[in-house]
């Protein structure tokens, strides 16, 4: 499977 | 670069009142914690689905260094600054 790197994001 | 450090034998352990839920609505996996959300990515749902607050970061990245197709130190620096950011908003723990 491809790798990415991973992204965080955060969520009223 | 997080400020935050995970050392390669320390176990993350996803503490209580954090937990992975499915949103039906949007059709991707969330990291629910109080007062927040964390949409997740295919890549960021595999690091955390290896998460049993048993195994290293060492041996995660073994497993997803053999499913992916990436250098293994790629993988495990991009592990690391994932959890290092989840630690910085406090929905990891680590036990050394």
């Amino acid at each position: 499977m491809a790798w990415t790197k991973p992204v965080i994001r955060e969520i009223g | 670069m997080a400020q935050v450090g995970i050392a390669p034998s320390d176990v993350p352990v996803i503490p209580r009142g954090v937990r992975l839920h499915f949103d039906k609505v949007r059709d991707l996996w969330v990291l629910l914690a109080p007062e927040r959300t964390i949409n997740l990515d295919p890549v960021g749902l595999a690091i955390l689905r290896e998460i049993d607050g048993t195994a290293t970061l060492d041996a995660i990245t073994e497993v997803l260094a053999a499913k992916y197709d990436a250098p293994a130190p790629q993988i495990t620096a991009d592990v690391r600054d994932f959890l290092a950011g989840l630690m910085e908003r406090r929905i990891l723990e680590v036990r050394t």
